[in-house]
């Protein structure tokens, strides 16, 4: 069943309106024209009441006047004609036709409608003036009625439905084809790379199968924009980050340098590049592919224990600053290897931005089906204003740390990492320091 | 002497500089290395003789890398490392299922490649020569059970773990590499984040100490690999 705002009820009003319209108008219009067509022109009123006229005339100056204004009309008119007193005796000196006076009893007046189904023409009964008598007379052929019936019945039987149907397409096409003459145009826009062209207002309005098509129009439009945005983006900040340490080769170059301390600042600055462009295309593909991952059983507990040796070996770290404040019975649906480097980047961060013998431990608690998992350290924190800001690619908050470690994207692959596995991953400020929480479903 | 001498490479690679640099190296290494710029001609070449490793790139010209591999494959089982500039996780698994036994993404060092080779071929030779256990620490190895036991108590080991420990008993005092044991134990190349190999030896850990004081000792050294340590021994 379409829902309340669909365009099927559109367009059943206007069709059910228009099959009404057209039955109910041209029925209405034949019967009118079928009246009024069977009324005398009043031209033909007029000459037959001057006939009327002048037999009354006759009949003032006697039957034989009578007799000659008869001949004189014959000469004019075919048919019966007899002009008659009150008592419908023929006032001429003539008697009646026997077949005129059969007749007698289907006389019509002037102003009365004329039968359609005697197949002769009507016999009328024009009284004189002075009510003294009539002149009988049979309608003459120019004069007969009905005439263009026909026409106008093909008129209203064809032309009126054809009309009414051109109004009924032109709403059809207002409320169908328009709409979607706006979408093209803006289609045309994005193909013309104007990402930005707003939504139609009216359109936008529309809560039927057209607005809900625009919808997803717009929605792929703003992905489309976000995408290259993002890619642009990206681009750009892949190609500066890249220059740092490529200055630094370019110096090295330039710099009379001892063999081996070149070959050092080389790998230096190649394993810098490296993991730069293998993070960005880490990212890239996370963000383009989306792929999802096949989920298992992961214990924390025991992956913090791989993560903290590691973070232990690189940092210098002792073990204990590295508390797993998690019971061994947690146990999350995730893909080791994506939890494992999501969780390895936010270690990174935390023990980066943690003041000297600062902790930074690992917590959580269950809620429901979920566990909440988070890594707390000790840091400064970040501004509230930028708390989803730091899992956006190639940021970094304080520009001024210095050995530029880390190019900001460590979080932002953390964060899709951890996305891709049904969870999600949010900064939150606590009393002291940053605590990323980490929500998971349990197994 | 160089353990390689004689063994025979062949490196499919487009690229002359890197090809030239790889062919220098593996010689340095004792390798006898024949280089082709072509995926057709590397084909031909794989199929007509006898190589111990072929070191393959991926886009390569009129013939691409992984459909030489799939074709190569229906006649040869000859030990294939793929080489991409193509490094996301969609491109190595297309790589495995084409049927590499390694995917390397570019760009690697000379000592990567290097550890790769000789897992490969460390694990061929492994795979030939007839299983023997080494005892003598209180260990006793039980294939059939796939678990190990320490006077008498058996540590409950997975198939996978007790292949990992087995393998590392073996070579006791010697670092393994991680290439290697993921040849041996987990039968698919290495990747950089992959922490599957970690964990299994995570819990053999937690394992070994529920027992309490064992005579042996795994340990991890770091950008290395495994080691067994017997605890007697130092």
């Amino acid at each position: 069943m379409p829902n309340r705002h669909s365009l099927f009820w559109k367009l059943a009003a206007l069709l059910v309106t228009f099959f009404l319209l057209v039955i109910s108008l041209s029925g209405a219009w034949m019967r009118h024209i079928d009246l009024e067509s069977s009324y005398l022109s009043d031209e033909a009123r007029h000459e037959l009441r001057r006939y009327a006229d002048q037999a009354e005339q006759a009949a003032h100056a006697g039957p034989l006047a009578v007799d000659a204004f008869l001949t004189q009309l014959k000469s004019q008119e075919h048919g019966w004609m007899a002009v008659l007193d009150n008592e419908l005796q023929p006032l001429g000196t003539q008697g009646l036709d026997e077949e005129l006076r059969q007749r007698l009893t289907a006389l019509r007046l002037l102003d009365w409608p004329m039968s359609r189904r005697s197949r002769d023409l009507p016999l009328l009964k024009i009284p004189f003036a002075d009510g003294q008598g009539h002149l009988l007379m049979q309608l003459p052929e120019r004069h007969r009625p009905w005439r263009y019936r026909l026409l106008l019945n093909l008129l209203v039987q064809y032309l009126l439905p054809a009309l009414l149907a051109l109004v009924f397409c032109f709403g059809l096409y207002r409320v169908l084809i328009a709409p979607l003459a706006r979408l093209r145009e803006q289609a045309n826009a994005l193909r013309a790379d104007q990402l930005h062209a707003p939504l139609d207002a009216k359109l936008a309005r529309r809560k039927d199968e057209l607005g809900e098509l625009s919808h997803a129009f717009q929605h792929m439009a703003e992905r489309l924009q976000q995408s290259v945005t993002q890619q642009r983006q990206l681009l750009r900040d892949l190609s500066h980050e890249l220059r740092t340490p490529l200055s630094r080769l370019q110096v090295a170059c330039e710099t009379p340098l001892e063999a081996l301390e070149l070959r050092e600042r080389v790998e230096r600055e190649v394993n810098l590049m490296r993991t730069l462009v293998n993070s960005t295309l880490e990212l890239a593909w996370l963000d383009a592919e989306r792929p999802s991952l096949p989920l298992e059983p992961v214990s924390l507990s025991a992956l913090w224990e791989l993560l903290r040796e590691d973070a232990c070996f690189e940092s210098g770290w002792s073990p204990e600053r590295l508390p797993c404040l998690l019971p061994e019975s947690c146990v999350v649906k995730g893909h080791l290897n994506a939890l494992a480097r999501a969780l390895e980047n936010i270690l990174r961060n935390a023990i980066r931005h943690s003041p000297p013998n600062g902790r930074v431990c690992l917590g959580g608690q269950r809620e429901g089906a979920d566990w909440l998992i988070w890594i707390e350290d000790q840091g400064p924190g970040v501004p509230d204003s930028d708390l989803a800001l730091i899992f956006q690619p190639f940021t970094r908050l304080c520009a001024e740390r210095p050995g530029g470690d880390g190019f900001g994207l460590g979080l932002a692959i953390a964060q899709r990492m951890i996305q891709q596995q049904g969870g999600s991953l949010w900064a939150e400020n606590r009393m002291l320091g940053l605590r990323l929480n980490i929500r998971l479903k349990t197994v | 002497m160089s353990p390689y001498s004689d063994r025979q490479i062949l490196a499919i690679e487009d690229d002359p500089l890197l090809s030239s640099h790889l062919s220098e190296h593996l010689k340095r290494q004792g390798f006898s290395v024949t280089l082709c710029r072509d995926g057709q001609q590397g084909l031909a070449l794989a199929c007509e003789e006898r190589f111990e490793l072929i070191l393959l790139d991926v886009l390569l010209p009129h013939l691409d890398g992984l459909s030489l591999l799939s074709r190569l494959r229906c006649q040869r089982q000859v030990p294939v490392i793929l080489i991409s500039a193509l490094g996301d996780e969609q491109a190595r698994i297309t790589g495995f299922s084409s049927g590499a036994d390694d995917y390397l993404p570019k760009p690697f060092s000379m000592n990567e490649l290097q550890v790769r080779i000789e897992a490969i071929l460390r694990r061929i030779a492994y795979e030939r020569r007839q299983p023997s256990h080494c005892h003598g620490n209180g260990l006793h190895f039980s294939d059939e059970r796939s678990d190990v036991a320490y006077q008498g108590q058996w540590l409950g080991l997975t198939p996978t773990e007790y292949r990992l420990l087995e393998t590392l008993s073996q070579h006791l005092g010697e670092v393994l590499s991680k290439a290697f044991l993921y040849q041996q134990v987990l039968r698919r190349g290495y990747a950089q984040h992959d922490r599957s190999l970690d964990m299994h030896a995570s819990n053999i850990r937690r394992k070994l100490a529920r027992l309490g004081s064992l005579p042996i000792r795994l340990e991890a050294v770091w950008g290395k690999g495994y080691l067994l340590s017997s605890l007697e021994l130092s």
